[in-house]
């Protein structure tokens, strides 16, 4: 920590929340407010063939289809699943309509006391089903939502003249958020305007998502987000649903409406990280050189397309790893089924190939009987080499710094490939490494599309303001935004003043995902301050709005996947020391050395605690964080069933942190917040691979599973 | 449907709400205020009456006599945790059971009268020999915890009855053993359990009880076969390790749910076992 930035102060919004007293949607009252609840689908696929509602008491209603004014369809990239299903469902838990009324009791006896009678259509339940043709597409012909290839190089040619050929099949299961705080949001409508409150990441989602459902100019929409508990991509477009469902609601009643999920309820609907399976062809030449891969990826996406295009895209651009590997080729597709749509979810289709990618890795060395850091580290990628899509990897890459660093933490190469003994004569152990990347910001030439504005106002006493739509959710944007725009001006942290968003006060500075706040809009920010720096003087109260552009050098085609995909990457590094008891296949996660290049780091606590916190969600996903569907329905879909760690689960998190300043990011700043999940599960696969000596090609990595293999 | 909730003041009135309303008694609600909730800030809806004694004092104690510990239904985990009188093994379950908040109002009568095939207090309980003091207005009666419970949530609990109290025989063993396997490590719900307490003199087992948890409708304990191996030293019994699993094996009948296999729990079970004979003992 040489920078001055780094140096952390107290979080701005810890002590409201520690206290108890900041408020969340739950804790909202409007006068006269209406609650609500769905009423949804039980049955995977289904035509409606009728919906018997029980009588209504003065003052309660039913809201459906028919309410909508505008289009039934949620923009997210395409529009999407219908706000209220539209004659037929495709998922169990699909909405078909609200109850609303003045007693939360009475609403729920209401809804349950529904009727809605089906006719079932065959199901398309896995992956494999989704491409077999046997059943009706859900989607297309194809029943794909996207489906796409690159390739760089010959790969054909390298398989030819390939002297080892490796293959592997690696498999990922869902993960689910689990924010502390369930999806909520509250409408407000006064006849001309309609106002949103909600646990949100992104509020022009909404807005614009709601302009067209209510049939509404965009300067009738506002959307304001409330003290959020938590999302993990998990609100990033999910909430635009269930605004959509709450803001009908409050146009046909005239009156407040909110429509809080319950936990199961939230976990059984709301978006999950999208299953997948990811096969591995390697072609090895005669001197142990990695010199194609040809890659083929599928996502299960659930009933509906929501983010799967863009989520497939990070995985498919993730396909070599840390790698410098002339010739790929990579196809990717992302599947219909008839369960919970998937979506955003930290690291955002990254953590399912790097997964794959560096299982691989180990599954080389071993087949050529080479240590697995040496390998790693003889095809790294450095500084001018080219990218999977053949852009150039332009900023410095620290690579083997990192992993000296780690061996100076951990002491793990010696260790690394070997089943050792554990503190007693059942239990083995294991160490594992893994090498990852997060491609910073949007993906491919999302960043110019948004083309990001972020403002900042000095007011006449002196304070200044900054004006952006990024949203605060745990992650600390609040206070590293603050940070950026007080450093620069060289005024008090007191003196910046942050809200969290409302529409109607601040641009469109983007959505407040892919780890882009602190580099993009940040970035914007310290522009900004810098001119305000110099034009102090020139009046008590004044404005200046900053747009992003791409630098420079990016060239990028989005039509065949050519060139630079982001910007620039953040690096990390994980050693994984676990345990596994050979008596009942249960693995202890013992300890996680990580090393991370973010640039600089915006505030040292902050960045500690979205590296402990990446890691130890990474850990759970890996191990205990157990989700399968059966005939599409969750197994397990209550917060008992889904267990996250525990503070007795989490492994001990030693972090350290590599400077390596990016030009373009304020202070040197890249991204960082979801890079720190993505390298836990593969170091702990391939520890766990080492103690015991058999292949892991699967996560969670369940003891139900382990035991089989010891058998 | 009868939504009424009983809140009586002492034991005799609960025991009359219980003989003329048949009320569910509800303790710490742990288990049944989850089972039957709404949605949150809105009460669980019973279809059938309850009666809240988790607050009467008589059901809320433990005491030493000459042969036995007495525990109130009432008394809650964190109170047993906290007992110097109460046997380990059932403190070294309980110390792994849900979380402290759980434990502060989950009770050991509520967890016995759940008859949950997974109830973390009951396997210790059937290797203790623990009885079950059932109260209604007329008097008590007193059975062994394994004529208790008969299935996944049945137990001979009369309609008028109350659980009243555990007994536990005072004794010592000189080995305890006890082993859960959760979802994990705390706040979990238990995929197999195993318990093991043994008494010897030198190299001679006296007494050996096992009790298997969450892979059968009932805990497993079997005298029987606890009998077929007392008396014979340390080399015989982990020479006849692959004949005692046998004798379980029958005993063992898993499930597949949400939260493991039936293929597991078996194997685990078994594995347990072996490990126990040949590695603790």
């Amino acid at each position: 920590m040489s920078e001055r930035i780094s140096m952390s102060v107290e979080r701005v919004d810890a002590r409201e929340k520690i206290y108890g007293e900041a408020l969340y949607i739950g804790d909202y009252r409007f006068e006269d407010m209406l609650f609500a609840k769905t009423v949804r689908s039980k049955v995977p696929r289904a035509k409606i063939l009728n919906v018997k509602i029980p009588a209504l008491p003065d003052g309660y209603f039913v809201v459906d289809r028919d309410d909508v004014p505008g289009k039934n369809r949620v923009k997210i990239l395409v529009y999407d699943q219908p706000y209220f299903a539209d004659g037929v469902v495709n998922y169990i838990g699909e909405p078909i309509l609200l109850v609303v009324g003045p007693e939360r009791e009475k609403v729920f006896e209401i809804a349950r006391k529904v009727e809605v009678e089906y006719e079932e259509i065959p199901p398309i339940l896995t992956i494999d089903d989704a491409l077999s043709g046997k059943n009706q597409p859900i989607y297309g012909d194809d029943n794909c939502f996207v489906d796409y290839h690159y390739e760089k190089g010959n790969v054909k040619n390298a398989f030819a003249n390939a002297e080892t050929i490796v293959e592997g099949e690696y498999e990922t299961g869902y993960q689910e958020h689990l924010y502390i705080e369930p999806q909520g949001v509250a409408a407000v409508f006064d006849g001309e305007k309609i106002t949103i409150y909600g646990s949100m990441q992104c509020p022009y989602y909404i807005k614009r998502a709601l302009a067209e459902c209510l049939a509404l100019d965009e300067k009738n929409v506002r959307v304001v987000q409330v003290t959020t508990g938590g999302a993990f991509g998990g609100k990033e477009e999910y909430p635009s649903l269930i605004a959509g469902q709450a803001a009908v609601a409050a146009m046909k009643t005239q009156k407040p409406v909110k429509l809080i999920l319950d936990r199961t309820e939230d976990i059984m609907v709301s978006t999950k990280r999208h299953p997948s399976r990811t096969r591995y062809r390697a072609a090895i030449d005669a001197d142990g050189k990695v010199i194609a891969l040809d890659v083929d990826i599928i996502f299960d996406g659930g009933a509906y397309a929501g983010l799967s295009d863009v989520v497939l895209q990070r995985g498919m651009f993730s396909a070599a790893g840390v790698y410098n590997i002339p010739n790929i080729s990579v196809h990717g597709r992302a599947v219909a089924t008839n369960k919970v749509p998937t979506g955003a979810f930290r690291g955002f289709g990254a953590p399912q190939v790097f997964f794959a990618i560096e299982r691989l890795f180990d599954k080389i060395a071993s087949k050529l009987g080479e240590n697995p850091v040496d390998l790693r580290l003889r095809h790294a990628i450095s500084q001018g080499d080219f990218t999977a899509t053949g852009g150039i990897m332009r900023q410095p890459v620290k690579i083997p710094e990192m992993v000296e660093k780690l061996e100076k933490m951990s002491d793990f190469r010696s260790k690394i490939g070997k089943s050792l003994p554990g503190d007693e004569p059942h239990i083995k152990r294991g160490y594992g490494l893994s090498l990852f990347f997060h491609g910073c910001g949007f993906t491919g030439n999302g960043e110019n599309i948004i083309a990001a504005e972020a403002k900042l106002k000095k007011h006449s006493d002196g304070k200044v303001e900054i004006l952006v739509a990024n949203t605060e959710m745990g992650q600390g944007a609040l206070t590293a935004l603050r940070k950026i725009v007080a450093e620069t001006l060289k005024i008090q942290f007191d003196d910046v003043i942050y809200e969290l968003p409302d529409t109607d006060r601040v641009p469109d500075s983007g959505p407040t995902v892919a780890s882009r706040t602190t580099m993009i809009v940040g970035g914007l920010l310290k522009k900004a301050a810098e001119e305000m720096r110099e034009r102090w003087n020139e009046a008590d109260e004044f404005e200046i709005m900053k747009k992003y552009h791409h630098p420079d050098y990016i060239r990028w085609n989005q039509e065949t996947f050519e060139g630079d995909a982001y910007p620039t990457y953040s690096f990390g590094a994980n050693v994984a020391e676990v345990d596994v008891d050979t008596i009942t296949g249960e693995i202890a996660v013992r300890h996680i050395w990580a090393v991370f290049d973010v640039g600089i780091t915006i505030d040292e606590v902050l960045m500690r605690g979205q590296a402990q916190g990446g890691v130890v969600q990474g850990t759970g996903y890996a191990t205990i964080e157990v989700m399968e569907a059966q005939a599409g329905r969750l197994l397990q879909s209550t917060i008992t069933d889904y267990t996250i760690p525990t503070t007795k689960d989490v492994p001990l998190v030693e972090c350290a942190f590599i400077d390596n300043p990016y030009e373009y990011g304020p202070f040197g700043a890249k991204c960082a917040g979801e890079l720190t999940l993505v390298g836990a599960a593969p170091a702990i696969a391939a520890a766990v691979e080492n103690a015991i000596g058999r292949e892991i090609v699967r996560i969670p990595i369940k003891p139900e599973e382990i035991i089989k293999k010891l058998d | 449907m009868n939504e009424f909730v009983y809140l009586p003041e002492n034991l005799d009135e609960a025991l009359e709400i219980r003989a003329s309303t048949g009320a569910v008694p509800i303790a710490g609600g742990t288990d049944l205020m989850v089972r039957y909730r709404r949605g949150s800030g809105i009460p669980p809806q019973f279809d059938f009456p309850v009666v809240l004694i988790g607050k009467i004092d008589a059901l809320r104690y433990i005491e030493v006599s000459a042969d036995n510990i007495h525990i109130g239904s009432a008394t809650t985990l964190t109170e047993i945790f906290m007992n110097e009188d109460v046997p380990q093994i059932l403190k070294l379950a309980v110390g792994e059971m849900a979380s402290p908040a759980i434990r502060n109002v989950a009770t050991i009568g509520g967890n016995i009268g759940n008859a949950s095939p997974a109830g973390d207090t009951l396997p210790p309980l059937y290797i203790l020999d623990a009885k079950i003091v059932l109260k209604n207005l007329n008097g008590e009666r007193e059975v062994p915890i394994e004529d208790f419970i008969t299935g996944p949530g049945q137990t001979i609990l009369r309609s008028d009855e109350i659980i009243y109290e555990v007994t536990i025989p005072i004794g010592n063993f000189d080995k305890i053993y006890y082993r859960k396997i959760g979802t994990r490590k705390a706040l979990a719900l238990s995929k197999v359990s195993f318990s093991a307490a043994v008494n010897y003199r030198g190299d001679v087992i006296d007494d050996m009880r096992f009790a298997f948890g969450a892979v059968a409708p009932v805990v497993i304990r079997s005298r029987e076969i606890e009998g077929e191996f007392k008396n014979i030293t340390f080399n015989e019994l982990k020479n006849r390790e692959g004949e005692i699993a046998q004798k379980y094996s029958p005993l063992i009948n898993p499930i597949d749910d949400q939260r493991s296999t039936a293929e597991y729990r078996r194997k685990v079970s078994l594995r347990l076992l072996k490990f126990f004979i040949q590695n603790v003992i």
